[in-house]
């Protein structure tokens, strides 16, 4: 399956400060890709330069099959674009906003339009200006549904949301659901955000990528390794390089196992650990391996 | 966090970490065990499973099919999938539902280096103490 966002070094630089280093990644078509990293990691200006906003200093990205810099109206009507930072018209109310979006697409689909309105509770005669933030968020997300986009690209849409209204977001979004080959570059700061709607999930840190992979590979793949150690046991001088965070107390030991195996990750342990027993391996959840290699990076950095 | 979620004919509280799809399964399973879902009623499509449970839709699509692979589901053409004419659930059925929570106590119980016996003995005794309090 060709991938509907692909990049390759993709690189810009402020100054002399790269923002985006040399970022190489791919979107598989149908995913629901996360886009994770702190702020001011890299997420928005990587984005931006998806959609043209910005020039890449080097490298490149080709989006729905097209190289980013040449993105054109036939690309980016099947494209929806929703951030954080979204300047709308203030002086147009919501009626007037989507009369005057509905033209430039024509996809538009009038009637999921309007279940969009409902559901939202948008009144069409309010002035922009007088919305909420998160009725400016569902306004925008809504003009960005309601012509069926094959790429939807959502740049940290749930801050500064109150609970209710994200949950009104991801419904609204996930409307979209039985349309083929869906695709959704959704950017966060935060894990929960996006917990069960991901199933790809990408980690950026100081503009380089850590990670990109599916969730469900990743699940395989890590584990949390437990055991019981004779008192005074050391941390062996040099880990496992599939270790994450080991850590020893007292009478215990914990690692993260990056490339779980059965019985192989156990013998790694005992081999470690002389003298160790009640060895025990359990999954984690996407929550704590995110968390897990969050704080390796914050080490390394 | 609960979702309330009026149009799915069960329920599902989300713990904070856990796989969404063996949460979902469960929830589903349970329901058609107990009685709530019966032989025949309309089970949700991957698009309400996956908006009102706000989960991936691969995931809600991955749970259908398990379910009708368990033949917990069957697809009924023109209609959509609906729950299965199943015969009552077996005794091994309701056990299975307890997979979990069994495993969770074997790896406990391993920890503090019981054997088999002793924690059968332990079950045995809160067994037998809440059936006391139900008296």
């Amino acid at each position: 399956m060709n991938p509907v966002i692909a990049t390759h070094g993709l690189t810009r630089r402020f100054g002399r400060n790269a923002a985006v280093d040399g970022l190489t990644l791919s979107v598989p078509e149908g995913s629901i890709f996360a886009f994770l990293g702190p702020n001011g990691s890299g997420k928005t200006t990587t984005i931006k330069m998806l959609l043209n906003i910005l020039r890449p200093t080097a490298g490149s990205a080709g989006v729905l099959g097209a190289d980013s810099t040449r993105l054109g109206p036939r690309e980016f009507a099947q494209i929806g674009y929703v951030s954080e930072n979204q300047k709308l018209p203030d002086w147009m109310n919501v009626g007037q906003l989507i009369e005057y979006c509905r033209p430039m697409y024509p996809n538009w689909d009038g009637a999921l339009c309007a279940k969009l309105l409902r559901e939202f509770e948008l009144p069409l005669d309010r002035k922009i200006k007088s919305l909420s933030r998160g009725m400016k968020m569902k306004a925008s997300l809504l003009t960005s549904l309601a012509y069926r986009p094959r790429l939807l690209v959502l740049d940290e849409p749930f801050t500064g949301l109150d609970p209710l209204v994200r949950d009104e977001v991801i419904r609204g979004m996930l409307e979209l659901t039985e349309q083929e080959k869906w695709t959704v570059f959704i950017s966060s700061h935060d894990i929960d955000e996006v917990e069960r709607l991901a199933d790809w999930v990408g980690v950026i840190n100081n503009g380089r990528i850590q990670l990109a992979e599916s969730t469900a590979s990743l699940q395989t793949r890590f584990r949390r390794v437990e055991c019981v150690i004779p008192d005074g046991t050391r941390l062996p001088a040099s880990p496992p390089k599939s270790w994450l965070k080991p850590e020893v107390t007292d009478h215990g030991a914990c690692v993260v196992e990056t490339a779980y195996e059965a019985e192989i990750s156990e013998r790694r342990m005992a081999d470690a650990f002389p003298g160790a027993s009640a060895i025990a391996a359990s999954e984690m959840s996407l929550r704590e391996v995110f968390l897990a290699l969050a704080r390796n990076f914050r080490l390394k950095a | 966090m609960v979702h309330h979620t009026p149009m799915l004919p069960f329920r599902v509280q989300f713990k904070a970490g856990a796989h969404a799809y063996e949460q979902v399964v469960y929830a589903v399973k349970k329901a058609i065990i107990s009685g709530a879902l019966r032989p025949g009623d309309r089970f949700p499509s991957v698009r309400v499973l996956s908006q009102e449970l706000r989960i991936n839709p691969n995931t809600a699509q991955k749970v259908v099919g398990a379910l009708v692979d368990e033949k917990l589901l069957v697809v009924e053409p023109g209609i959509g999938t609906v729950v299965a004419d199943a015969r009552p659930a077996t005794r091994e059925q309701r056990g299975e539902l307890l997979g979990d929570e069994v495993e969770r106590v074997v790896v406990e119980a391993r920890k503090l280096h019981l054997d088999c016996e002793d924690l059968l003995q332990a079950i045995r005794k809160h067994w037998n103490r809440l059936s006391e309090e139900n008296k």
